[in-house]
């Protein structure tokens, strides 16, 4: 007798889902698949008995180990020749980064040989911050006596004033003449965008995106505002080539103060070096007028011939006796 | 014609609150005599460059923005008065050894280099990004020396582009403004997905984390690291004796721009101006003595006022400029064009021709949209509701059953009468 009638739905939240409806979702997830196994490549690409440096590359030149066309990553691949350690170099991109930049280093996978069904635990990822370290604790285990490379030599502090020069006003001469500068578009292309994507679309917004991040980085290193910065006008443009001109006397006078063809009086070639190699290295091979490197004949600031003019050559010759050292038979390999 | 300099305007007991513009007037003010130039209070929108300092050759009217680009004009196009203080004696220059000179060249463009690349974000830490420091110190320097509408607009884009360069150096935490804006924006989201959160009354006036974290500014927690970036920087320029007039004049001017704005600006919170006068006791003495040396007592600086820049329509057009390129989206795209037509009239005014990058098309086809975006709206507005073409609205009829608990129990009560 006291049957209580059912409550009218007291809001639309209490909709009723009709019964059928209602058991067909009762069965889902109809089947769940296993989780695929890693492609095939993957294997090929995470695990060697050498450690694997990821930079900007091609297959055919990282397959020579042949050096890489991205000045950070240059550095650090020539730092590591010139130490001595057996490494392999794999393109890959920023997205593969676990710090969202190349380069970084996968050291070896620890073959587990007893038992082959527990896997060892992958090995982590060194992003290019602590290269050095990693660099350094390598040297001091494989305890090799000929490898008397000084991979952190005591600088002395002027050197951090001369390194600005590298990290500053040739950066952002790299940046402007290969990002900003239309006439060397095609190479851009073919270093950073094709490789990414097929598609016209991925393509063009990638393009617009690498060059408003490059212009971005040139006006904020000169501490303009940069909403209204005039980034591609034409005195920034000249402001910028003129003080790599500078910069890069300024280093040939320092390489001839040295007086020993390397910087600091150094007997063997180190981390300045090689920081100043992978811009020289780069703009000679691609930004020259004309000669053996060129890509663009015409147009466009040929950052090649003012390396090759810094103070009579004298940077060009460093350049030859940077890839002596770290390439031997560069020229062979061409 | 006398060449004018334009420049942020005075400050902290210095003649100018921004470090080159600081240096281009110390440079001047050594090597050219007071009737050859003018200092003109200026903000980077009004003049062309959109860069202070800038200086503005009347004999061969050109601007030029940027320390370095100035001292470089300097040197090809020297006006009446000027003499080169590093070759003061100028005929023994040329005989003296080449190598020291080219020494000192190559050091001159390395410092300079490292100033831009390295004082600057660290000096920006102090001023610009800690929040404090803005507040009580920059913000109110700016307000000074602009015209009213302006304050608005120009200091938080400095403030922006200053944060942006010291970006690098992971020191966000002092900008207690951002961090209590992601505070409540991340309040905000716990809120709309209904999580219970503790009410804010509760919370007190710290935060959930009180006790010793609480209570210290973030200066104070960060200070090691504030310590070891300031050292990193310091310790280089401390290893160069600056009072020597060996040294090139306009690095000397450039150390002096920084690290007087480092030490002198009475801040609330002077981590930096402790670590100097803690550890670099040389570089103290140098700022010191340098400007009781170029800028003595009672020397007059000087200053004119700028004709064009005063105006009121003149501010106006720049707050105005300043705020659209503040809008979300039309913002950047603005600014871009704007850029764009500036550059232009950089390059007409050279003589080069440059084809007219179809901006009329683009201003014609922005406008078509937004005639038919307007009349979409007005369109829409204009339907009628969308259901019924009449609708008809009754007075509920309240039955037992509307009244929940009591109305299902007299409801059931009822039941056995009915």
């Amino acid at each position: 007798m006291t049957s209580i009638p059912p409550t009218a739905p007291s809001s639309w939240r209490k909709m009723q889902i009709p019964r059928p409806l209602q058991q067909l979702f009762d069965r889902f997830p109809l089947l769940t698949y296993e989780a695929n196994n890693l492609p095939e490549r993957s294997q090929h690409l995470t695990s060697s008995d050498l450690p694997t440096l990821y930079v900007f590359s091609t297959d055919r030149d990282a397959g020579l180990g042949l050096p890489s066309f991205n000045p950070g990553c240059l550095k650090w691949q020539t730092l590591l020749r010139l130490a001595g350690l057996e490494f392999r170099i794999l393109p890959s991109t920023n997205h593969a980064s676990p710090t969202g930049s190349l380069p970084f280093l996968l050291p070896p996978r620890r073959r587990n040989t007893t038992t082959s069904s527990a896997t060892p635990p992958p090995p982590r990822p060194i992003p290019a911050s602590n290269l050095l370290a990693y660099a350094l604790q390598q040297q001091r285990q494989q305890q090799t006596p000929s490898l008397d490379f000084d991979l952190d030599p005591d600088l002395p502090p002027r050197s951090q004033a001369y390194l600005s020069l590298i990290t500053l006003s040739l950066r952002n001469a790299w940046l402007h003449a290969l990002y900003l500068d239309p006439s060397h578009t095609p190479l851009l292309e073919q270093l950073y965008i094709r490789p990414s994507s097929s598609s016209r679309a991925v393509q063009a917004t990638l393009l617009y995106q690498l060059r408003r991040a490059a212009a971005e980085q040139i006006s904020s290193s000169s501490n303009k505002i940069v909403s209204i910065a005039t980034v591609d006008a034409v005195d920034e443009e000249e402001a910028v080539y003129a003080a790599a001109r500078e910069a890069l006397a300024a280093l040939a006078s320092l390489l001839r103060e040295s007086g020993s063809g390397w910087f600091f009086g150094a007997e063997r070639p180190g981390a300045f070096d090689a920081a100043l190699f992978s811009y020289t290295h780069l703009m000679m091979e691609y930004m020259s007028s004309s000669g053996e490197g060129s890509v663009e004949g015409a147009g466009g600031v040929a950052l090649g011939d003012m390396v090759r003019a810094a103070g009579d050559g004298g940077l060009a010759r460093h350049r030859e006796s940077m890839l002596e050292a770290a390439w031997p038979g560069w020229d062979a390999s061409k | 014609m006398v060449l004018q300099l334009h420049v942020w305007g005075p400050a902290f007991g210095l003649p100018s609150l921004d470090a080159e513009c600081l240096a281009a007037i110390a440079y001047l003010a050594q090597t050219t005599s007071s009737a050859d130039y003018q200092l003109i209070q200026s903000s980077p929108s009004a003049v062309p460059t959109q860069h202070l300092p800038a200086l503005y050759n009347p004999s061969t009217s050109t601007w030029t923005s940027g320390f370095p680009s100035i001292t470089t004009h300097l040197h090809t196009h020297p006006p009446p008065t000027y003499h080169d203080p590093s070759s003061s004696s100028s005929p023994i220059a040329a005989v003296e050894p080449k190598t020291t000179t080219a020494t000192l060249t190559a050091d001159k463009t390395a410092y300079t280099a490292f100033l831009t690349s390295h004082a600057a974000p660290l000096l920006a830490l102090s001023l610009y990004v800690s929040s404090t420091n803005y507040a009580t110190t920059t913000r109110p320097a700016y307000s000074a020396v602009l015209p009213l509408p302006l304050p608005w607009t120009e200091p938080p884009a400095v403030r922006a582009a200053m944060a942006r360069g010291a970006q690098h150096l992971g020191m966000s935490s002092l900008d207690t403004d951002a961090l209590a804006q992601r505070a409540a924006e991340e309040e905000k989201r716990v809120a709309a997905e209904g999580w219970v959160a503790v009410p804010p009354v509760l919370r007190g006036p710290g935060g959930i984390t009180k006790g010793v974290g609480g209570m210290l500014s973030p200066e104070q927690k960060g200070r090691i690291r504030l310590e070891g970036l300031a050292g990193e920087v310091l310790d280089v320029l401390a290893e160069v004796g600056w009072e020597e007039e060996g040294q090139r004049a306009e690095v000397r001017c450039l150390v002096f721009g920084y690290l007087a704005l480092m030490l002198l600006p009475d801040v609330p919170r002077p981590w930096l101006r402790e670590i100097m006068e803690g550890r670099y006791g040389g570089l103290c003495e140098f700022v010191r003595g340098f400007k009781g040396e170029v800028f003595a007592e009672g020397m007059v600086l000087p200053w004119a006022e700028g004709e064009a820049s005063g105006s009121a329509v003149a501010v106006g057009t720049r707050f105005a400029r300043a705020v659209l390129c503040d809008v979300p989206l039309i913002g950047a795209q603005w600014s871009r064009w704007w850029t764009a037509r500036k550059k232009r009239q950089v390059l007409a005014s050279r003589g080069v021709k440059t084809g007219s990058s179809g901006t009329l098309l683009l201003l014609a086809g922005t406008g078509l949209a937004a005639m038919a975006a307007s009349a979409g709206i007005f369109f829409y507005r204009g339907l009628p509701p969308f259901g019924e073409a009449v609708q008809v609205w009754r007075k509920p009829i309240t039955t037992l059953s509307g009244l929940g608990a009591a109305g299902a129990m007299f409801s059931g009560a009822l039941y056995g009468v009915d």
